[in-house]
């Protein structure tokens, strides 16, 4: 269990990190928290010609609390995150996504753009990324781009970060209106979920006026479940029946497939059960 | 190693902190890894990549081109040097015997096939990856089901089977199938104990160093049976014993994956003698989970009958044993003991077992704690508690009815095992009242909760010599202890038995502190190194470092004491009799005679004379102060426990957890109590692994899938409910010090509880819970086949 050889580069600035993904690109990989890269490397999973180690690239561990949206460097560590007072106040739930990414001593290390862009279906921040519709912004020398939450997961492990491309920060929009709940399913705390739901319903008194729900762990990436959210749409949420129904209908329409973990049956089950739990609680109601 | 001092005497059955801690708290303990020598290399070994096959070709060419690379062999040239590994217990008509240290047939994913020393771990690594091996593939086999299924690929095709050896025990087939055809109830079931890897925190390893000119071998090595392993060391590099030495340091668990020497440690020790450098190897990760011994994996249709008033008339398992792929150093020895401890605590007019036991492409398996009970435990209890769902009966109720009493013990079972002492019902009625009177079994919406119970007698200190050549269990059942009292007065004791975390070093101390009736601080315990520790055959397994081991360190400390006695008694003038060893003011430990402090000897003195050889009893024929013991014990001691467990489970993701856990558990006398608990509470640990959690898998290919702690699943801290340990204590009858054995206990009956509990809070499903671990996936199933999900 020990790496194959690799040259190490660790950049002192940004335009310096941007140079070096220019000239290895496909050849090289990005160490950030190296939770998932570490493992990989040392199972021989990957095999990368270089390491770019980014971690003392200054700027990119920033914390940005703006009208409309919380907006965070890459390289900040989800540690960090979880403890913010001024995230908590506008995005719970991303404060609560957050506790559920593995144990403190992994969160210490993990960074929020390593754990984006290494897409794991079963992650969380993509999922709340999903049900908040958020962003990401890509770098390269040539420039930054931002890419929509829904253009950026392709499959398993894929992105559509080009290989000269950092992701230098991710973008949550905190549109006042809405409140959203997570809520995931894990053999143990810290665990991978075997389901994770984030909802987020935006209410004119106890009518909906807009409903967001994203799954995790069901997919090849993060989704939305576009029916239910639909299904939502002008009802009344304290009518229990409401919620059971959208329950239901985020259930009819995912695919999950049969795993290890478990059956397509049971990943609908969890995901109905999950769709009902954050919309009971997102109407005030005990489950 | 210092022991705290200021606890008062004696320190049997007090919470004495364990001596090794604080070294390993603050960083100086010293594992495998930790140890380093000028010139070493390191190893790494060639595996297996295919479940079923014949290796074509081993090329090293290119690895050996390497500029950092010492050293390669292939199976061919290890096994032109190397001898078999005898398995040390056989069942008649056991087709396989020994175990080859490596050969071209290569029979699971993860068999050693040669090894690659290099400047570092890396680069051996790297040299792996231009080995040029090429198999010849073969089709696999990996559940024992399909290996005895018409049309299985073989992997010993000569035998025409997978069939290894078939076995019965207890009472006669047809007795006991009689007595199962006039019971008025007859509970059959198909239940399976899954595979799980015994995940010691340290891995195996070892350094072997080759010293040419004495011709010796030295072996650091992670092991828990350091003289098996020399003995087997010498036998597989044609040495002599003497030319070997063994010496273990700290060990980070074993729980019976290191119970004997494998075959990648002999290549490790090989290496080192071809390169005349040390060699390093540690396991890591992946090979700890797919190439050290597996537990488990057996597969029990299984009957309990009874008369119509619920009274236990015959139980009876055919038990279809997973081997992998080939015997372990135990060879059946875990299926074997699963049908001689099937009956547990109860009566029955007949009892009995039939093992086939199969070989398949999978890891190997062999010793895990619990060896066989736990597998035992969980069927009977299992079985048990669903009788008494046919019939209507109280699980509690049905069990006590049918319990040996304790006037009956000493009490031979139907399976020829000789139960010593103690009370089994007190120990159930004791779980009963607590778990009753603190557990929360109110359901809340879709919470359902229940309490279940099970409970276990238990084989514990493989000992005693003749029973062991009466089942051909070739290793010597004894235990010997050395304690000298050196010149300046402190103590030393020496014994074959190995710690490995458990803390035996701190219960040695307090036995013979108090057998020599001195300040524990005097005293040092050594043990693992086989250049100064006493032979010891069996080693740190079956929970008999402390019966066997311990006894022999009661009876050595008392002789050497006497013979102190005898000498102060002799300076003093007076009687042995009339004289006492005592504490004074000062905190020295003097001789006085009875009735006069006044007169005394310190313990200091009295030592240094005896090595002097300075006014010493005539009567003595030896000089000095060194006393040497040999125990065999008269028999198996047996230990017993009761656990109650109360879950939690949800009905809509199957999540199970454990909010409260009751233990009354008796394993003779405690020299520490908190090390009985943490030995109670880890052993819980591992059993509610098993219930819920652990299991190794394989693809269709024979390649397995669970290879990491991402897919073999462990439980955490956090998944443990807090435990309420209740001790009972029954000394054992001939164990010298009263100690039976109490490493396994927790693991033998507390998935067998949990499955109970899970039937008690979800009755709709309890038919169904027969195959450990209950994944919520698994209980989801169940759950919605039930039709729970609305
Ligand atoms: C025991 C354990 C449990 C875990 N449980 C969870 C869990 O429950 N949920 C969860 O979401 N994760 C979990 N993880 C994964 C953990 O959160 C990972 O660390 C995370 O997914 C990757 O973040 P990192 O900063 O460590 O990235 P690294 O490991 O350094 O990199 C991961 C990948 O992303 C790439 N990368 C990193 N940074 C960038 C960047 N700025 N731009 C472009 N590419 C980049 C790397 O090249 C690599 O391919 C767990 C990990 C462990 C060890």
């Amino acid at each position: 269990m020990k790496p194959p050889v690799f040259e190490y580069r660790d950049p002192r600035s940004l335009d310096e990190a941007l140079g070096l993904l220019n000239e290895y690109g496909d050849d090289s990989s990005i160490l950030a928290g190296g939770q998932s890269l570490i493992p990989l490397l040392n199972l021989r999973l990957a095999r990368p010609d270089y390491v770019i180690d980014i971690n003392k690239v200054p700027g990119l561990d920033t914390i940005e609390v703006l009208p409309g949206c919380v907006r965070v460097g890459a390289l900040t560590r989800i540690r960090r995150l979880e403890r913010d007072p001024k995230i908590r106040a506008v995005a719970p739930a991303l404060s609560d996504a957050f506790q559920n990414i593995a144990h403190p001593q992994i969160r210490s290390r993990t960074t929020i753009g390593g754990n984006i862009s290494h897409a794991d279906p079963s992650s969380e921040l993509p999922g709340v990324l999903a049900a908040y519709d958020g962003r990401v912004q890509l770098t390269s020398s040539s420039g930054s781009r931002w890419v929509s939450w829904s253009d950026f997961f392709v499959t398993v492990f894929t992105t559509t970060r080009e290989s000269n491309e950092l992701l230098t920060a991710v973008e949550f929009p905190t549109d006042q209106n809405f409140s959203y709940e997570f809520e995931e399913i894990a053999r143990r705390p810290g665990d991978y979920p075997l389901a994770g739901v984030c909802a987020g319903i935006s209410l004119d008194g106890s009518q909906v006026r807009a409903a967001r729900l994203s799954a995790i762990a069901i997919a090849d990436r993060p989704i939305r479940m576009t029916a239910a959210e639909s299904a939502l749409v002008g009802v009344d949420i304290s009518n229990a029946a409401v919620r059971q129904a959208a329950s239901q209908a985020a259930a009819a329409e995912i695919n999950p497939m049969d795993d290890e973990h478990g059956s397509a049956a049971f990943r609908r089950g969890l995901v109905s059960t999950l769709v009902k739990r954050t919309l009971d609680r997102l109407a005030g109601v005990p489950s | 190693m210092t022991i705290e001092t200021g606890v008062r005497r004696p320190y049997v059955g007090q919470n004495v902190l364990r001596s090794n801690d604080p070294k390993l708290l603050t960083g100086g303990g010293r594992f495998i890894d930790d140890l380093h020598f000028p010139d070493m290399l390191h190893a790494t070994i060639v595996r297996s990549t295919l479940a079923h096959g014949t290796i074509e070709q081993f090329d090293a060419g290119a690895a050996r081109a390497e500029s950092d690379v010492a050293l390669v062999l292939g199976p061919e040239e290890i096994a032109a040097t190397t001898g078999l590994l005898p398995c040390v217990w056989l069942a008649p008509g056991q087709r396989m015997t020994h175990i080859p240290i490596a050969s071209r047939k290569v029979s699971y994913v993860g068999q050693p096939i040669g090894i690659v020393v290099a400047d570092s771990r890396a680069a051996a690594e790297d040299a792996v990856e231009i080995l040029d091996i090429t198999f010849a593939e073969l089709p696999c086999v990996v559940d024992s089901e399909a290996s005895i299924a018409p049309g299985a690929p073989l992997l010993v095709p000569e035998w025409g089977d997978n069939i290894c050896a078939q076995v019965d025990a207890g009472d006669p087939r047809d007795e006991i199938e009689e007595v199962i055809a006039r019971a008025a109830h007859v509970v059959e079931r198909r239940l399976r104990i899954q595979r799980v890897a015994p995940n010691p925190m340290e891995t195996r390893g070892l350094i072997a160093r080759w010293d040419a000119a004495d011709e010796s071998l030295t072996v650091w090595m992670s092991t828990q049976t350091p003289h098996h392993c020399r003995d087997h060391l010498a036998t597989a590099l044609a040495l002599r014993a003497d030319q070997v030495r063994v010496i273990v340091g700290e060990l980070g668990g074993g729980f019976g994956a290191k119970e004997h020497l494998y075959p990648d440690e002999v290549m490790v020790c090989l290496a080192a003698m071809r390169s005349g450098r040390p060699v390093k190897w540690v396991e890591d990760r992946v090979e700890s989970l797919t190439a050290t011994l597996h537990g488990r994996d057996a597969i029990h249709r299984a009957r309990l009958a009874l008369d119509a008033d619920g009274k236990f008339l015959a139980i009876h398992s055919d038990i279809l044993g997973n081997l992998g792929a080939h015997p372990s150093n135990v060879g059946l020895g875990p299926f074997r003991v699963s049908m001689g401890m099937l009956p547990g605590p109860y009566h029955f007019e007949r009892a009995g077992g039939s093992l086939t036991a199969v070989l398949s492409n999978t890891t190997p398996t062999g010793a895990y704690r619990g060896f066989g009970m736990q597998e035992a435990t969980w069927v009977r209890e299992r079985l048990i508690d669903e009788a008494a769902r046919e019939l209507g009966l109280d699980v509690v109720e049905l069990r006590l009815r049918n319990m040996i009493q304790p006037h009956e013990l000493p009490f031979t079972t139907r399976t020829f095992q000789p139960y010593d002492s103690g009370d089994y019902p007190e120990a159930m009625r004791r779980t009963v009242v607590a778990a009753r009177a603190e557990a929360n079994v109110t359901s809340v919406g879709r919470i359902r909760r229940g309490l279940g119970f099970a409970t276990h007698v238990e084989f514990t200190g493989l000992g005693d010599s003749r029973s062991q050549q009466i089942v051909g269990f070739s290793l010597g059942g004894y235990e010997t202890a050395k304690v000298r009292v050196d010149p300046d007065g402190s103590v030393s004791v020496t014994s074959g038995v190995t710690g490995m975390g458990q803390g035996i070093e701190t219960g040695f101390a307090q036995l013979a502190a108090d057998h020599l009736g001195i300040g524990i601080e005097r005293i040092s315990v050594r043990l693992g190194d086989t250049a100064s520790a006493p032979y010891s055959a069996t080693g740190s397994i079956a929970s008999r470092s402390m019966t066997v081991g311990g006894g022999a360190v009661v009876t050595a400390a008392g002789k050497v004491r006497d013979r102190m006695m005898a000498i102060a008694a002799h300076q003093l003038e007076i009687s042995p009799n009339d004289l006492e060893l005592v504490r004074d003011a000062s905190g020295r430990d003097v001789f006085q005679p009875k009735g006069s402090p006044d007169i005394s000897l310190t313990w200091e003195k009295v030592a240094e004379s005896a090595w002097l050889n300075w006014n010493v009893p005539d009567e003595f024929n030896t000089i000095g102060l060194e006393e040497t013991f040999v125990y065999n014990p008269a028999s198996v001691s047996y230990a017993y426990a009761t656990h109650a467990v109360s879950v939690a489970v949800d009905l809509d993701t199957g999540l199970v957890k454990l909010e409260g856990y009751w233990v009354t558990h008796d394993s003779g006398v405690m020299v520490n109590p908190m090390i009985c608990d943490g030995q109670v509470l880890g052993g819980i640990a591992q059993g509610v692994g098993i219930a819920l959690y652990e299991g190794m898998r394989w693809g269709e290919t024979g390649q397995p899938t669970t290879t990491t702690y991402l897919d073999y699943v462990l439980p955490l801290s956090v998944d443990i409910p807090n435990v309420k340990i209740e001790h009972m204590v029954t000394p054992s009858p001939f164990i010298p010090g009263g100690m039976k054995g109490l490493g396994e206990g927790g693991t033998i009956t507390s998935p067998a509880a949990v499955g109970n509990a899970i039937a008690a809070a979800v009755p709709e499903i309890a038919g169904l819970l027969l195959e450990t671990p209950f994944s919520p996936s698994k209980l989801w199933t169940m759950i919605d086949e039930a039709g729970l999900h609305v």
